[in-house]
């Protein structure tokens, strides 16, 4: 949450006077006890449906568990980080050819970027998986979810890229023209080593993209996260507790990943770029 | 009491404040304040930054609340909270450093809703007199458009404009030409002038010396959320009695 | 298998599945907005356990992955004896997730609005719902336009989870995998569906912008 979400959220309502005050605490209490009643009916339900049987959740006190669920964490974190670079290289190719003073170049690379924007990640995915192969191209399991991934993410990061672009004054632009520098010159030394600067929080926020589009590896058998459970789903024959513990571990990371671009974004004073932030097309 | 006052033959002051203390955490930023504002006084509140004065400014319609003391409009202590509290909100105009005009109306939208939401002003006689209102503010012909495509000194004027509308017992006036540019900080002043001369109560916090000599009755000087000084304009600029005042006319003077 | 053979046998599979999206985007959208009013009345109200649990829903569904919230309400679910067909998981699923970032949206709309407004506004003397019902909400509203229609391209593209159940009919990238499995469709197969997106994704961009340039606030 940033500050300013805080703030505004409480200057909508004035200090309380004492008879707001009494309400207020009044139902304070009523909504505690709608949360707890809430909380107690999951558990409930977990227990009647005899879900909170230690069978289903002590093999998570074992190392081998978490061990074996390390090892698909470890295959989720390669894919997302071989997806991410590619992403952001691909990203930056599809700027730079978006803000480009050839028109052919641009509009090509402006349908390319709204085309990977527009379409879903599990369709490319299919793409890489059942049609490409009917081509006669082997790809590994790894490629397979990498490339689509990073497909999906690179129209999004072009996006980012040259928001951070915009955002860096014009008047830096026209005094380095001014000093005899050619345009491209101009884009690549002045402006993009500040744009970049800017959009590294938007950059880290859009990793949490690519980690969830990871979660569908499993479509390849590539052994992540998720495939692992899956395993580990047979093995234990515990469905549920399996499928909530890894989902919470989701959780967790995408929020870490989450925080740690707020922080970036509030040490550089920036602002995040998400995708429902831009104008759409 | 308001009772003793009147067997005393004197009027009831339109704003009064009586022990006011407030704390933001440790820091104590209104001491002890007793302050009377009486009908059509124009009272200019002047110090340094953080001297308390637009928090002072700000009990008085309760956007900002206190801790102690208490706050009498009319005799009647200011409501805490609900319709009451509105209701007497809506008998005090008060106009921002920021302007605060609502960004999604058109200017005279602005104008109207007060009259129209609160008092059940019939739209077009709201309209009509918005209309008069902005006219006099010189604003007139921005009537259609939104705030974002005024000036800040036009903005200001309709922000005048906005709270004059409510026909308020008094105006609070929270640094009204401190977000403006020079040139457009007369535009605004000249417009406080004419209600000061046809009447109205006004509570003036300003860094404006030249206004505060002008138009005040009466210069309150705060520091450290204390009441240092008060007094007739003319004597106290000219012969300001405590150090801080001293210090604090010829840190402005300065430049 | 060329173009022409190719929308001879599934061409009326194609129209189906385009519908099928479309329809499912839109029963999740109205759900989406519904459900983004509520939490964003939770955050904002000033009964502190309803913020957190707002906050909390909201921290949630925006960080869990698609793919692993459906399994959960297709695999898991029936185990707690919850049973959805899969149509409503896909669409639970676009819902729940959807309705994380819309909150976000009107949250951040209401942000833009600034204490000052409130405040000029409360000067004036209009009550909290008057402040809420003429100030709050017509400019929340007017700047979420934008960001709300990225959001309904975004629930478009989650509605794709439903090519990870047997729907009947397919979707748009389910019927990809559907036609794969029956015959070599080749790449046209996937590009007719992702012309379907990348289209009605346009499509709605552009009335989108079109609504926004009319009732944007000028700041």
């Amino acid at each position: 949450m940033s500050d300013a979400t805080t703030s505004m959220r409480d200057a909508l309502y004035e200090a309380p006077g004492p008879k707001t005050r009494r309400r207020i605490r009044f139902w304070t209490f009523v909504s505690l006890l709608l949360v707890a009643w809430g909380v107690w009916a999951i558990i409930r339900r977990f227990y009647v449906t005899g879900q909170l049987s230690p069978k289903y959740w002590l093999f998570f006190t074992r190392w081998t568990t978490w061990r074996f669920l390390l090892q698909g964490l470890m295959g989720t974190i390669e894919v997302a980080v071989t997806s991410g670079i590619i992403a952001l290289v691909l990203g930056l190719l599809l700027m730079l050819g978006r803000i480009s003073s050839n028109r052919v170049l641009s509009a090509v690379c402006h349908v390319v970027i709204n085309f990977f924007r527009g379409v879903p990640s599990l369709l490319l995915i299919y793409f890489f998986f059942l049609v490409i192969p009917q081509y006669g191209i082997k790809m590994s399991s790894f490629w397979m979810i990498a490339l689509p991934v990073a497909l999906a993410a690179s129209g999004v990061l072009a996006e980012v890229f040259r928001a951070g672009m915009n955002a860096v004054p014009r008047g830096q632009t026209e005094a380095a023209l001014s000093l005899g520098m050619s345009p491209m010159h101009v884009k690549l030394k002045i402006v993009f080593p500040q744009a970049l600067r800017m959009v590294i929080p938007s950059l880290v926020s859009q990793l949490v993209v690519v980690v969830k589009d990871t979660t569908v590896a499993y479509v390849v058998s590539f052994p992540d996260m998720l495939q692992n459970a899956r395993v580990l789903i047979t093995n234990y024959d515990a469905l549920v507790s399996t499928y909530f513990v890894i989902a919470i571990i989701y959780i967790l990371i995408n929020y870490g990943i989450n925080q740690l671009s707020v922080y970036l974004a509030r040490r550089s004073g920036t602002r995040i770029v998400a995708r429902t932030s831009e104008n759409p097309m | 009491m308001a009772t003793t006052m009147q067997d005393e033959g004197k009027q009831t002051p339109v704003i009064e404040l009586r022990d006011v203390d407030k704390h933001y955490g440790d820091l104590h930023v209104l001491k002890n304040i007793n302050l009377e504002v009486d009908k059509g006084e124009v009272l200019v509140i002047i110090g340094p930054s953080g001297s308390g004065k637009s928090t002072l400014c700000r009990t008085i319609n309760r956007l900002e609340t206190i801790d102690s003391g208490q706050i009498l409009i009319e005799g009647k202590p200011l409501p805490q909270e609900g319709k009451e509290l509105a209701a007497m909100r809506a008998e005090l105009g008060m106009v921002f450093q920021q302007f605060n005009l609502f960004a999604h109306m058109s200017i005279l939208d602005n104008v109207t809703i007060g009259p129209i939401d609160v008092l059940g002003v019939p739209k077009e006689k709201a309209q009509a007199e918005a209309m008069e209102l902005l006219k006099r503010v010189g604003v007139a012909e921005q009537a259609s458009k939104v705030p974002a495509q005024l000036s800040g000194g036009q903005q200001q004027r309709v922000a005048i404009a906005r709270s004059l509308a409510m026909h308020p017992k008094a105006m609070l006036f929270d640094e009204p030409t401190s977000a403006l540019d020079p040139e457009m900080i007369n535009e605004v002043l000249d417009v406080m002038v004419e209600l000061a001369r046809q009447g109205m109560t006004m509570i003036v916090v300003t860094h404006e010396m030249s206004f505060a000599r002008r138009v005040a009755d009466r210069v309150v000087f705060m520091a450290d959320g204390q009441i240092v000084e008060e007094g007739a304009p003319d004597e106290f600029f000219d012969h300001p009695k405590s150090e801080r005042a001293k210090e604090f006319l010829e840190s402005i003077s300065g430049h | 298998m060329g173009f022409a053979e190719l929308w001879k046998t599934y061409g009326g599979d194609y129209l189906v599945a385009l519908l099928t999206t479309w329809q499912l985007t839109a029963i999740s959208f109205v759900f989406v907005m519904i459900l983004s009013v509520l939490v964003t009345v939770m955050r904002v109200c000033p009964i502190k356990p309803l913020r957190v649990v707002g906050d909390v829903y909201v921290q949630i569904f925006r960080n869990i992955p698609g793919v692993s919230l459906l399994i959960i309400c297709v695999y898991a679910l029936p185990f707690l004896k919850v049973l959805l067909d899969y149509r409503t998981c896909v669409i639970v699923t676009t819902i729940l997730l959807g309705s994380a970032f819309g909150s976000e949206n009107f949250m951040s709309g209401i942000n833009t609005i600034g204490v000052g407004q409130i405040e000029a506004a409360r000067s004036l003397g209009l009550t909290f719902t008057q402040i809420l019902r003429k100030i709050v909400i017509p400019q929340a509203l007017r700047s979420a336009v934008l960001p709300m229609t990225n959001l309904l391209i975004a629930v478009m593209l989650t509605t794709a989870l439903g090519s990870q159940v047997p729907l009947s009919p397919p979707e748009l990238t389910g019927l990809v995998s559907v036609i794969n499995t029956q015959v070599s469709g080749g790449i046209t197969t996937f590009f007719i569906s992702a012309l379907g997106y990348a289209l009605s994704a346009l499509a709605i961009g552009y009335v989108g912008n079109a609504i926004d340039k009319r009732v944007r606030i000028l700041r």
